[in-house]
């Protein structure tokens, strides 16, 4: 009798697992990049390469789409009073997909690995600051300390290049190895990459620790992600039409208008942290060494006109120096160079730009002409060149390739450039604005503003080592009022990750930093 | 035999110029490699030189061309400085995606474009002719990305008969016609030209005189003298389809050498550059080698010994 009643439970048991099976979900990824390297986030700096890390690892702690941060592998945390070291209590019911425990020596592990110049690390090295230290305190307990105050730590610890790595893995595997076989703690394990045309994930059945935040727990519905790579637009858009892929991201703007309009699909549009779409005025010579000149061609352009005609509504326009969904984003932006020809000719008027008799203003009997060689959406130069036309500007827009343009900008020969940065962290800022950033011979850089600053260079250090979130906060408003009231960025649109779906699934959700996608959530739509 | 050695023994000077361009080129393009290795990142001065030590940058010009020719002769041809695996390995690896689709495109071609050829050349002025050669100039004329997208949107999303970007030999009908269409316009107008020459000659007039059947004479007597323009051409092509047909590649996202050439460039990733260059080198030798041996055995007066 026993037996028998054991057997019918095992034969429910396998009704069950039988009926789970039946939900469960595989689904094609659609992704533009073929020239993927590493997946070890320690090493990457690519945000395509995250794509794939975000799905295979879990952090310290972890930030929703919004970039509000909530606990991840750890439970709890206490900061020093000196702002120098954090404490961790970790969660003791996560193990690593290689079926190691995680625990203290794993967080020690990851974060000394990171800093140790062997592994090459790109971006990891970077987001993890002054560190100095991890003291393992108990099985499941850390402290991690910095040389510094490092105000932007926590959000740091939620960074995907900070995710925790397995270290028998990478004892095992090497450095090199572990970065074409990723071992984590993730929803999906990590099983092949097939160079230049896919990576296949599976679902984790062990996954029972989700942040929270997140409207699923337990494993996925998701038993099998493929994130297929494909470089060319119209070919996504109709792989996806198709049915061979379920969600494809960098849908074109038209494609979305489409898709979005009929039943069939669904789409999602992530606005990008960091710098938007913009373009960097050469102060350094020419018209644009004049700070009117340069505030006049800003009140000349339209943006929301620019970027709805551009965009189909898919794109809001930009305002400051980063995006509205970058954490110290400062409100004052939204108040500068509003669309305003009339204070646009005033400036140039007062500069000495008088209009000529062919729509084209002149001063010593030269004319305003602007030399402008784009790289990224040949399109939204040509809008801007339109617009400022009505104020008196002759821009040449040039159509360039990358080797084109850095000999451009080795050679100081250009008046403006584009420039796009996808981040998190506002301490991008540096990168374009800060005087050490200014491009010498033979060390490429990306002030090509070519503006230099003693009171900005030391708001932007500030700013990096500030021990508190509200004096980051205060320290990256000064900079972006600085920036602005300067007027050496013109900010265009936000960069946006266009996504469609098949209606037929839900639960997406944008990673912070709303670019990479998580498929952990994921459902058959009743 | 002595012929075979001697075009055997002939590679090599080849190849150690095709090295040394290549060597020159890495030398003499600007930037430091170890900077391009560490993507820009700021690295110390104790980090870069442990990297040149590794990389034996520090060693002077001469004794690193000797040591790039005793690696590259033992089949070591560094490793990329993006991803950090050995090149050949990362070539290895595409290869087989390249031959699928070269065999694909190449059968498609040749079929198409023998029958397209045959049809114009024996019936010269005839409507036949006249639509074969049509078919033949839009195959040339149509570039890669129009009609993969055009063969995508009607097999593909429109009536669904193949996948776009699925697994499989269903996956390769549509690149396939993609690059056969294009191979198939060039072969077309070459094979109709030389039968028309044939044609005209004395021993298809005699062919015909003995009372041979029109197919027969045409087969086997003008074919095969009209054969030998055509198979130089399919050389050269197929040496461009496995060296990688890019465009094809990106428009149905399939792997490929095209692919991985494209990005070394773009990412100047100079091993990978290198070893591609060798690569395509090694390709032209083997495959005119084997096109002057097919010369021999379409025309047996062709004497191989004397055409050195």
């Amino acid at each position: 009798m026993r037996k028998l009643l054991l057997l019918t439970a095992a034969v429910g048991l396998f009704a069950g697992t039988a009926l789970a099976q039946g939900n469960d979900i595989e689904i094609v990824f659609a992704e533009d990049r073929v020239d993927h390297a590493t997946f070890d986030p320690r090493v990457t700096q690519s945000r395509h390469e995250e794509q794939v890390i975000t799905q295979v690892f879990d952090q310290l702690l972890a930030a929703d789409e919004n970039g509000t941060i909530h606990p991840g592998l750890a439970t709890e945390w206490q900061v020093s009073e000196d702002g120098l070291s954090f404490t961790f209590q970790l969660r003791d019911d996560v193990t690593f997909h290689d079926g190691t425990p995680f625990n203290a020596e794993a967080v020690k592990f990851t974060f000394d690995s990171i800093v140790d110049p062997d592994l090459g690390s790109q971006g990891a090295v970077d987001i993890i600051g002054p560190y100095a230290s991890t003291e393992v305190l108990g099985e499941h307990e850390v402290r991690v300390t910095f040389s510094r105050p490092y105000g932007a730590a926590l959000g740091a610890f939620a960074e995907s290049e900070l995710s925790i790595v397995s270290p028998t893995a990478v004892e095992s595997l090497g450095n090199d190895g572990f970065a074409q076989a990723p071992v984590g703690t993730g929803p999906f394990k990590f099983i092949e990459w097939e160079k230049g045309k896919q990576v296949v994930l599976e679902r984790n059945d062990d996954y029972n620790w989700a942040p929270g935040y997140m409207n699923h727990q337990g494993p996925s519905n998701v038993s099998r992600a493929v994130v297929r790579f494909i470089p060319d637009a119209s070919t996504r858009v109709a792989a996806l039409e198709a049915g061979e892929v379920q969600v494809s991201e960098l849908v074109p703007a038209l494609d979305m208008r489409r898709l979005s309009s009929g039943d069939e699909f669904d789409t999602i549009v992530g606005n990008a942290a960091g710098l938007p779409f913009g373009a960097l005025f050469n102060t350094s010579k020419g018209p644009f060494a004049d700070k009117a000149v340069r505030q006049a061609f800003m009140h000349a352009i339209d943006r929301p006109r620019l970027a709805e005609n551009l965009f189909f509504g898919f794109a809001d326009p930009a305002f400051g120096p980063i995006s509205s969904s970058t954490p110290s984003y400062w409100a004052g932006n939204d108040a500068y160079y509003g669309f305003d020809l009339d204070k646009a000719g005033e400036l140039l008027e007062s500069s000495g730009w008088k209009l000529g008799d062919d729509g084209v203003r002149y001063k010593d009997g030269e004319p305003l002409s602007i030399y402008f060689p784009s790289l990224l959406e040949p399109d939204t130069a040509v809008a801007v060149q339109a617009d400022v036309k009505r104020a008196g500007f002759d821009v040449r827009v040039e159509n360039v390739l990358k080797a084109r343009q850095d000999e451009l900008i080795f050679a100081n020969d250009y008046d403006m450039l584009v420039i796009r940065w996808v981040s998190n962290d506002p301490g991008v800022l540096s990168i374009p604005f800060h005087s050490r950033n200014i491009v010498e011979p033979g060390k490429f850089k990306f002030n090509w503003a070519r503006y230099a600053d003693d009171g900005l260079d030391k708001l932007l250090e500030d700013a990096e080592s500030a021990a508190t979130p509200d004096d980051r906060d205060k320290l990256y408003g000064a900079i972006q009022k600085q920036v602005m009231d300067e007027g050496i960025f013109l900010p265009i649109h936000n960069q946006v990750q266009t996504i469609a779906h098949s209606s037929d699934l839900t639960g997406f959700r944008l990673a912070a930093g709303q670019w990479q996608l998580r498929f952990y959530e994921v459902t058959r739509t009743n | 035999m002595i012929y075979f050695v001697r075009r055997i023994v002939g590679i090599i000077p080849v190849l150690l110029v095709t090295w040394t361009l290549v060597f020159i080129v890495l030398e003499i393009i600007p930037g430091d490699p170890v900077n391009l290795m560490l993507a820009g990142r700021p690295a110390s001065e104790e980090v870069r030189q442990r990297e040149r030590e590794r990389l034996g940058l520090d060693k002077p010009v001469i004794v690193r061309y000797g040591s790039f020719l005793v690696r590259a002769v033992k089949g070591d041809l560094g490793d990329s400085f993006r991803t950090r695996q050995p090149v050949t390995e990362m070539i290895l690896e595409q290869l087989r995606p390249t031959l699928e689709l070269s065999a694909g495109g190449f059968l498609v071609g040749v079929t198409l474009g023998v029958v397209l050829g045959v049809v114009a050349g024996i019936r010269p002025n005839s409507w036949l002719d006249t639509s074969a050669m049509f078919v033949a100039l839009i195959g040339v004329s149509l570039p890669s990305f129009w009609t993969g997208m055009t063969l995508i949107f009607v097999f593909g999303t429109t009536l669904r008969w193949v996948p776009i970007v699925g697994d499989g030999i269903t996956a390769l009908i549509l690149p396939s016609i993609t690059v056969g269409l294009f191979l198939s316009g060039g072969l077309a107008r070459l094979i109709r030209s030389s039968i028309l020459e044939v044609m005209n000659q004395d021993y298809i007039r005699t062919a015909r005189a003995k009372g041979l059947a029109h197919w027969v004479v045409v087969m086997k007597h003008a074919m095969r003298n009209a054969l030998i323009p055509p198979v130089t051409l399919l050389g050269v092509q197929f040496g461009l389809l496995i060296t990688g047909a890019v465009i094809t590649e990106s428009v149905f996202a399939r792997p490929g050498l095209g692919q991985l050439l494209l990005q070394s460039v773009l990412n100047k990733d100079i091993p990978l550059v290198q070893a591609l260059v060798v690569y395509a080198t090694g390709v032209y030798i083997v495959l005119n080698l084997i096109v002057d041996l097919l010369y021999g055995v379409i025309d047996p007066r062709i004497k191989l010994e004397q055409a050195t």
